[in-house]
């Protein structure tokens, strides 16, 4: 049974903003979620962590948070890779975003993304990621006991 | 010398047998000398004085050959007696008047003429009687009603102490027909010569043999005589445009209309020309040149060029500045929605250790940093907003996008209990995104800004200058006429200290969308009185 604090399970975060990892973690803490935060600042890092993980020097991520605006290969390039990662192509992906316009949300979908989560400016409503997270992660591995 | 005789007819008196004898031997005698008048060749013409005017009957003589020349000769002649009276007309002059000349003779010449012209007749005789010779010319009119144009050469004729005229009529026809065709000759080769447009005449060889001075000027030395293809070396890409080609094309009958050519200049820049050629063929189709027109487009083309950069340049610039309206309202916000959410963590998380008024100050940076990113997200609409959707653009019917729109507000028109409703609208040629900004943003609008009274808002729809014309009217709170103007404006509000919620931004995203389609908004207000925003619109084509 998995406990209600994912604290098995890792997550990662590929974003290149200090203060939305900070903001990312602040909701996924206090969504009460004790799973490992991975964080890769550009897409190259993103690469090579699944390439790590597809040669199985770590485990894989249970859900990928990725902006695609990130430096070198952006977020685009880092879900084609995911996909074609025998470990991972399954994994559940939430793509955080500034913008909200209906011609990015189908961007995003049409890159099979899981979520779409837009960037808000209220505290509130950005810690609705730490739900969104737990309600993907409950999704994929079963509800807490 | 001639004489002429003139034989009086004489009256038959009541004669005894004698008196009739020695009447008869007389008059025998007298015919005896008059015919040996006539056979010596003193008498060249009888009068007889018939009861319907005199006659004259005219003999051969010794002057036969001279009176041969004057029945022969070309022109008319006349002889004419007192009182301009024909004694004698050749047959040329005769046939001139389209007469017998049996009837000619005995009519009074003036009888032929106009009265201006029988004083001019009167005229030329008083000079020939005092001079020797006088000349009129003048017009004769036939009794077939044909007028001819003579001139007549007038010489006195003293014969046998009668005072008579010889007069020389020539026929002047042919030499006017001449004139006329030498002054359309000249009027074409004026008009040619004086054309505005470089017009050349070439022969089958290529030799400029007519043209205008415009084309002198053009070519920048003397052209008539010279070589085409020398004197205007043209070119179509490069390949060169001469006569051989133009010739060629005129002989299958085919005029080249309108051909941009270039033509080499030394020293300087080639000229662009326009260049139109047109065969110039006999009545039996042969060829016997071409008519080419030349027209100078090269500042035409240079101003085109001039414009045709000008607008890229803006295009540019005003791609630039979208770019940059774009990024700085999309990057800015990002750093914008930060400061927000930690402004407010620092508010949630030290809310116990703050003092005095830092959480006021704090709230104060949080709503200011949601104001500004309000007004970036605007902006950014704004620098969106008359941008074409994928597609063609559309035909949308006014009416449904008016139900959907309605359909928006549902919430808001119940709460103020407003009446919103419109006429018959039309089907325009706009992206049905843009109209429904507009219908967004005017019916909004017209919740918003509502007086005391009970909403009521209704929108029409009319014909204008080959557009459509919509009207949105309210019976709101009304706009007073100096800021109607304003509003349009980006930003640009009435009301302040936060009685009417929004940035200012409704009214020129409505001005952006309507003038992409090349129509205008406006308003008609008055302060208390409600609004009525107007625009224009194309409509979908028939």
């Amino acid at each position: 049974m998995t406990p209600d604090n994912f604290d098995q399970l890792s997550l990662l975060v590929v974003e290149d903003s200090v203060a939305d990892v900070f903001l990312v973690k602040e909701a996924i803490k206090e969504e009460g979620l004790k799973c490992r935060i991975e964080v890769a600042d550009d897409g190259e890092e993103a690469i090579r962590i699944l390439d790590s993980v597809d040669s199985g020097s770590q485990g894989p991520p249970s859900l990928l948070l990725v902006d695609l605006n990130v430096p070198r290969h952006d977020g685009t390039q880092v879900l084609e890779r995911l996909r074609r990662s025998p470990r991972c192509k399954g994994t559940p992906v939430v793509m955080m975003s500034t913008s909200d316009t209906p011609a990015e949300r189908k961007r995003a979908f049409d890159l099979g993304v899981t979520e779409y989560f837009c960037k808000p400016s209220s505290l509130a409503e950005f810690m609705e990621l730490g739900k969104l997270v737990r309600r993907l992660l409950e999704e994929e591995h079963g509800a807490a006991a | 010398m001639s004489t002429i005789l003139s034989q009086p007819s004489k009256p038959e008196p009541q004669l005894s047998d004698q008196d009739l004898i020695q009447d008869l031997v007389a008059r025998l005698a007298e015919a005896e000398e008059t015919i040996r008048a006539i056979y010596s060749g003193e008498v060249d013409a009888v009068v007889v004085n018939n009861p319907s005017g005199p006659k004259v009957y005219t003999l051969e003589g010794a002057d036969h050959p001279y009176r041969v020349m004057v029945e022969h000769m070309h022109e008319g002649t006349v002889t004419l007696g007192r009182d301009h009276l024909i004694l004698y007309a050749n047959p040329q002059f005769s046939k001139l008047m389209d007469m017998p000349s049996d009837l000619t003779t005995g009519t009074r010449f003036d009888h032929f003429l106009q009265p201006a012209d029988a004083r001019r007749l009167n005229t030329a005789i008083e000079a020939a009687v005092a001079h020797g010779y006088g000349m009129a010319e003048l017009e004769l009119h036939t009794p077939a009603r044909t007028i001819i144009p003579v001139r007549l050469s007038i010489t006195p004729l003293d014969v046998a102490g009668m005072q008579n005229l010889c007069v020389l009529v020539s026929d002047l026809r042919e030499q006017r027909r001449n004139e006329a065709i030498f002054k359309e000759e000249r009027l074409s080769r004026l008009i040619l010569e004086q054309a505005g447009e470089a017009i050349v005449v070439i022969d089958p060889a290529g030799i400029i043999v007519r043209r205008s001075e415009s084309a002198t000027q053009l070519a920048r030395r003397p052209v008539l005589m010279g070589p085409f293809d020398e004197v205007f070396p043209l070119t179509v890409a490069g390949e060169a445009f001469d006569t051989a080609r133009i010739l060629a094309a005129a002989r299958t009958g085919a005029p080249i209309s309108g051909v941009e050519v270039e033509m080499a200049r030394p020293d300087e820049d080639a000229s662009a020309l326009l260049m139109s050629a047109c065969p110039l063929s006999s009545d039996g189709n042969e060829l016997l040149g071409c008519v080419i027109t030349l027209t100078d487009i090269t500042g035409r083309k240079r101003a085109e060029e001039a414009l045709a950069s000008q607008a890229q340049e803006l295009e540019r610039s005003n791609s630039d500045l979208r770019q940059f309206a774009y990024s700085a309202s999309h990057d800015l916000r990002e750093p914008l929605r930060q400061l927000a959410v930690f402004s407010e963590l620092l508010q949630v998380r030290y809310q116990d250790k703050l003092t005095g008024d830092a959480g006021v100050l704090i709230q104060h940076a949080v709503d200011s940093a949601h104001r500004m990113e309000g007004l970036l997200k605007d902006l950014l609409s704004y620098t969106q907003a008359a941008d074409a959707p994928q597609g063609a653009a559309a035909s949308t019917d006014a009416n449904e996008v008016f139900r959907k729109t309605i359909a928006v507000f549902d919430a808001r028109i119940a709460e103020c209990s407003a009446h919103v409703d419109c006429d018959p609208l039309p089907v325009l040629a706009v992206h049905e995104v843009h109209l429904t900004q507009l219908f967004q943003n005017l019916i909004g609008n017209s919740l918003k800004y509502r007086s005391q009274e009970p909403v009521r808002i209704h929108i029409s729809a009319e014909r204008m200058d080959g557009m459509w014309k919509l009207a949105v009217a309210d019976n709101g709170i009304g706009i007073d006429p100096p800021y109607q103007r304003q509003v349009f404006g980006l930003f640009q509000r009435l009301h302040g200290g936060g009685k009417y919620s929004g940035s200012g931004i409704g009214l020129a995203i409505c001005q952006k969308i309507v003038q992409r389609y090349g129509g205008r908004i406006w308003v008609e207000s008055e302060l208390g009185r409600g609004s009525r925003f107007l625009f224009t619109l194309p409509g979908e084509k028939a």
